[in-house]
C-alpha cells in the first residue's frame, strides 16, 4: 500500500475478511498453521462426537497399559481408560486454557500498553519497570508458587466456573499475570509512534479525551500488531500450561495433554516402554504449538508487512 | 567504560533482586491462615499458649511493616532463607546447596553446547539462506521450538534408555555402585548425564538458531557489508569479519534475556530423568506444598539469573560504544 505524504503511516486490514483469508492461506505457513488448528478446533468443539464421554476410572473397562489394539487403537492407561478418548477430550482442555489465558494476558498487555505508550510520564516509567521484571525473571518459577498459593487461599473443591474447574481457572490467571509484559512493550511502541501522528493530534486539539483517542484512535491501529501477537501468546500459554500441569498442577479430572504426560511420567511410563501413554499427547503439544508458531509469521507479514524489517 | 553505564546497570539489577525479596516477602504472608498456622497446625494438641508462644519467639506478633518486614530482609541478606518444612526443619539454603551442583553440571554444559550449535546453525542458515540447511535446519528449529523440554526427554528415554539400553534410565549415579578410581566414576557420571545433556540441548538449540538467523540476515543488509562486498572481499572474509562480529551482539544479549524463561522451563528435564537437581527439588517441594524452599529456588534463580543479565549487558557495554550512550 503506497502511502502518501499527510497520511498516517499506518496499515490497516483490509476490508472484507474473505479477502484477507484468502491473502492468509496463499502462504504456505499460513496455509499449513490453518489447516492443522482446524483439525483440533473441530476435535475441541466436539470431542464426545468422536470419541464418546470421557472416561473415568470408574467408566473404564479396557485392560491396563495395554499397547495399541484393534478395540483400543491407542491402547490404555493404568487404569484402563483408552488413550485415544483421554487425548481427545484433553484437546478441548487444552485449547479452552490456552484460549482463556490468551484473552488474558492480551488484555492486560494491550491494556497497559497503550495507556503506558500514550499517557507517558511516571505512569509509563513505573509500567515498564514492571514489565522487565517480569521479561527478566524466571516467570515459570512464580506461577508454580502463585498457583499453589492461590489454589490453598481459594480452597481446593470442585467448584465450577463456565464448566471448568476453578483450580484450571487459577492457571489461566497465573498465565496472564506472568506472562503480558511482552505484548505490552511491543503495544506500546507502536503507540509511541501514532501519539505524534496528525490526526492523533487532531482529535486533541478538538477537545478529545484521552480515553476517547485511545479507544478511538490508538486502538483500531494496533489491532493487528494484537491480533499477530495473540497467536504467539497462544502458543506460549499452551507451552506454559502443559508444563505447570506436568510438575503437577493439572486437574486429574479435567485432564489437559499436559496432564496426560504428566500421569504418563508418575506412572513410568518412558522407562516401561508404554510409548502409547505419551506419544499421542505429546504430538498434538507439538503439532498445535507449531501451527500457531507458523501462523504467527504468517499473520505477521500479511498484517504488519512495514513492521517486518524492523525489530 | 563509563562509570555511569556501569552503575545504573547494576542499580538495575539490585532493584530486582530487591522486588524479588519483597515479592517474597508479601507472597509468603498471603499464605492462607498464617505461618505459624501451617508449621504447628498440623501438630495434635497444640494449645493456645503454644501458637501464642510461638508467634512471639517468631516475631510474628510485631506489624508487619516495618518490624516483621526489616527482620526478614536482614535475615535474607544475611543468606537466612528460613527453614524446609518437608526436609524435618533443615534450613533452606542447605537443601539448595545440596542441589546446586548437578544443576550447574547439567545446564551450564548443555546451555554451552546449545549455543555453539544454536549460534553456528543460525551463522549458516543465514549465510546460505534458501539452501538446504536453511531449509532444514529452520524446519528443524521450528519443530524443536514447539516441544517442550521434557517431552524431548520422554522420547528420547524411550527410544536409547528403554529401547536400545545405551543409557541408565535413571539418576546421577548408579546407585550402590562402589567404584575403582575416579576414571569409573567419570563414567558412569557420564552415561548418565548423556541424554539428559542432549536434551537441554536440543531443546535449546532451536530458538538460538533461529535468533542467530535473523541477527545475521539483518546484518548482511547493512551498508558496511554492502561496502565490503563492493570492495572485492571474498564472500566468506566478509561473513566472519564483518557481518558475524556484529550480529553476535544482539544474540548473546537476547539469550541472555531469555535466559530466565528458558532455565525455568529447562528445569522439567530433570525430573523426567530424575536428575538430583533445582528442577526435581522444585517438583518435590511443590507437592509437599514446601513454601520455604519454593522461595529459595525462586530467588537462587533470579540472582543467577539476573547476574547473567548484568553480565550480558555490561560486555555488551564494553564492546558496544553506542549502547552506554
Amino acid at each position: 500500500m503506497p502511502v502518501r505524504a499527510g497520511q498516517p503511516a499506518v496499515v490497516r486490514p483490509k476490508r472484507g475478511t474473505i479477502a484477507f483469508f484468502r491473502k492468509l492461506v496463499a502462504r504456505r505457513d499460513g496455509l499449513v498453521g490453518v489447516a492443522i488448528l482446524s483439525v483440533f478446533t473441530v476435535l475441541a468443539i466436539a470431542p464426545a462426537l468422536f470419541v464418546g464421554p470421557l472416561e473415568t476410572a470408574i467408566t473404564a473397562t479396557g485392560p491396563r497399559l495395554a499397547p495399541p489394539s484393534l478395540e483400543y487403537p491407542l491402547g490404555t492407561d493404568e487404569l484402563g481408560r483408552s488413550i485415544l478418548n483421554l487425548t481427545v477430550h484433553a484437546t478441548r482442555i487444552s485449547m479452552v486454557i490456552g484460549l482463556l489465558a490468551t484473552l488474558v494476558t492480551v488484555l492486560i498487555g494491550a491494556v497497559l500498553g497503550i495507556t503506558s505508550g500514550y499517557v507517558g510520564g511516571r505512569f509509563d516509567a513505573i509500567t515498564m519497570r514492571i514489565a522487565d521484571f517480569f521479561l527478566v525473571i524466571p516467570t515459570f518459577v512464580l506461577a508454580i508458587i502463585l498457583t499453589a498459593i492461590i489454589r490453598d487461599v481459594l480452597g481446593t473443591g470442585s467448584r465450577e466456573v463456565l464448566g471448568i474447574r476453578l483450580s484450571l481457572i487459577v492457571i489461566v490467571f497465573v498465565i496472564g499475570i506472568t506472562s503480558w509484559s511482552a505484548t505490552a512493550r511491543i503495544i506500546r511502541s507502536q503507540t509511541l509512534s501514532l501519539r505524534e501522528l496528525a490526526f492523533v493530534d487532531r482529535s486533541r486539539v478538538v477537545g478529545g479525551s484521552s480515553r476517547h483517542i485511545m479507544r478511538s484512535h490508538i486502538l483500531p491501529n494496533v489491532t493487528n500488531l494484537i491480533v499477530a501477537n495473540s497467536v504467539l501468546v497462544f502458543a506460549g500459554a499452551i507451552l506454559t500450561e502443559t508444563t505447570l500441569a506436568f510438575v503437577g498442577l493439572g486437574d486429574p479430572f479435567q485432564p489437559s495433554w499436559g496432564q496426560i504426560l504428566d500421569a504418563a511420567r508418575t506412572v513410568g511410563a518412558p522407562g516401561l516402554g508404554a510409548w502409547w501413554y505419551f506419544v499421542p499427547a505429546g504430538t498434538c503439544i507439538v503439532l498445535v504449538v507449531f501451527a500457531f508458531t507458523l501462523l504467527g509469521g504468517a499473520l505477521d507479514d500479511v498484517l504488519n508487512p512495514k513492521l517486518r524489517t524492523r525489530r | 567504560m563509563g562509570i555511569r553505564y556501569l552503575l545504573r546497570r547494576v542499580a538495575a539489577a539490585l532493584l530486582t533482586i530487591g522486588l524479588i525479596v519483597i515479592l517474597n516477602f508479601v507472597l509468603f504472608r498471603a499464605m492462607p491462615g498464617s505461618p505459624e498456622r501451617i508449621l504447628l497446625g498440623r501438630m495434635p494438641g497444640v494449645t493456645a499458649q503454644v501458637l501464642e508462644a510461638t508467634r512471639e519467639r517468631w516475631g510474628l506478633d510485631e506489624p508487619l511493616f516495618p518490624d516483621q518486614f526489616v527482620a526478614y530482609l536482614g535475615s535474607t541478606i544475611q543468606g537466612d532463607l528460613g527453614f524446609s518444612y518437608a526436609a524435618r526443619g533443615r534450613p533452606v539454603t542447605e537443601v539448595l546447596g545440596q542441589r546446586i551442583g548437578p544443576t550447574l553440571l547439567l545446564f551450564g554444559l548443555g546451555e554451552l553446547i546449545a549455543i555453539i550449535l544454536g549460534l553456528a546453525l543460525g551463522a549458516y542458515s543465514a549465510w546460505r539462506r534458501g539452501g538446504i540447511v536453511d531449509y532444514a535446519g529452520n524446519g528443524l528449529s521450528l519443530i524443536l521450538y514447539s516441544t517442550p523440554y521434557f517431552l524431548l526427554g520422554m522420547g528420547l528415554l524411550l527410544v536409547f534408555a528403554t529401547g536400545l539400553g545405551w543409557f541408565p534410565t535413571f539418576g546421577m549415579t548408579t546407585a550402590g555402585a562402589t567404584y575403582d578410581g575416579p576414571l569409573e566414576y567419570l563414567a558412569d557420571l557420564g552415561s548418565h548425564l548423556a541424554l539428559p545433556l542432549v536434551t537441554v540441548a536440543l531443546g535449546l538449540v532451536g530458538q538460538y538458531a533461529i535468533l542467530m538467523r535473523s541477527s545475521v540476515i539483518e546484518t548482511l543488509t547493512e551498508d558496511y557489508v554492502t561496502t565490503a562486498r563492493a570492495m572485492g572481499l571474498r564472500e566468506d572474509r566478509v561473513l566472519r569479519h564483518h557481518a558475524l562480529p556484529n550480529a553476535l551482539l544482539p544474540t548473546v544479549t537476547l539469550v541472555a534475556i531469555n535466559l530466565g524463561y528458558v532455565v525455568a522451563g529447562a528445569i522439567t528435564v530433570e525430573v523426567v530423568f530424575n536428575w538430583p537437581g533445582l528442577g526435581t527439588l522444585t517438583v518435590e517441594a511443590l507437592s509437599a506444598r514446601d513454601y520455604p524452599v519454593l522461595q529459595g529456588v525462586f530467588l537462587l534463580l533470579t540472582v543467577a539469573v539476573v547476574f547473567a543479565n548484568l553480565i550480558a549487558d555490561l560486555v555488551y557495554g564494553y564492546l558496544d560504544p553506542r549502547v552506554r550512550v
